[in-house]
């Protein structure tokens, strides 16, 4: 069995799992597990938000995915499970938008690893973000440019100074 | 040629398909499609916001294009305006 499961979750037909996500990465020789959720949450920038819709290209996320739990093993393995999935469609206030959860023999890894991969799908993968307001209205958020991001793929620790990510 | 432009994110508010034909030079680069794109928008496209187009990056189905890259001889095109998943 793989030591990486990343997913795109469809929100119309499941649910992120965080369970299953440790479940995942359990292993009796590690005795480090972080994990990483991301949810929706009911405010953003003094709006009232009632649900948040997200689009990704999936193919190429999916790639990207692979990619980044691959970098972190090279940096943080050999022994590291990681778990990585993300939801596409509408979600509510609470729903589970994202899950890393990764496991390594110590914690001192895993929390490394843990956060490497959450800020690398965050500016790097190909999703997009619609917020919905209370107000009827709704506004695709801003996010990192991959024009301005490719030249640093190979820094995995690469900084984006200015950006405002929840 | 005709390429396929695929439209993701922000985009896909400029065009209920989420996609769009454009004629481009036989052995046109990125930069070339991005100007081709530039031009539908401004002619097609209510509320056309340029800055977000030039903000935004190319790739086929599996890697990010570089500005100076030729198109792929095959397959979509897509547009990725900037990503914030999370």
């Amino acid at each position: 069995m793989s030591d990486f499961r990343c997913m795109i979750v469809d929100a119309e037909h499941s649910r992120i799992d965080p369970a299953a996500a440790l479940e995942f990465v359990a292993d009796p020789a590690f005795g480090g597990f972080a994990m990483f959720v991301g949810r929706v949450r009911e405010q953003n920038q003094g709006r009232a938000v009632v649900g948040v819709s997200y689009d990704v290209f999936e193919q190429l996320a999916l790639a990207g995915f692979d990619d980044i739990v691959r970098r972190a093993q090279e940096q943080f393995g050999p022994r590291l499970k990681i778990h990585l999935a993300h939801a596409r469609g509408r979600l509510g206030v609470g729903d589970v938008a994202v899950v890393v959860a990764v496991g390594t023999p110590h914690r001192d890894e895993a929390f490394r690893a843990c956060r490497q991969v959450i800020e690398a799908v965050k500016h790097r993968s190909p999703i997009w973000k619609q917020e919905h307001y209370q107000d009827g209205s709704s506004e695709w958020s801003e996010g990192c440019s991959l024009c301005e991001t490719q030249a640093r793929d190979d820094q995995p620790e690469s900084r984006h100074d200015g950006h405002a990510h929840g | 040629m005709k390429v396929e432009v695929s439209l993701f994110g922000a985009f896909r508010d400029y065009e209920p398909g989420a996609a769009v034909t454009l004629e481009v030079p036989a052995g046109a680069r990125v930069a070339d499609l991005r100007s081709a794109l530039a031009a539908h928008g401004r002619a097609h496209w209510p509320g056309f916001r340029e800055g977000l187009l030039m903000r935004s990056a190319f790739a086929s189905p599996t890697c990010v294009l570089g500005e100076q890259e030729p198109l792929p001889a095959s397959g979509p095109v897509v547009v990725l305006p900037p990503v914030g998943g999370g």
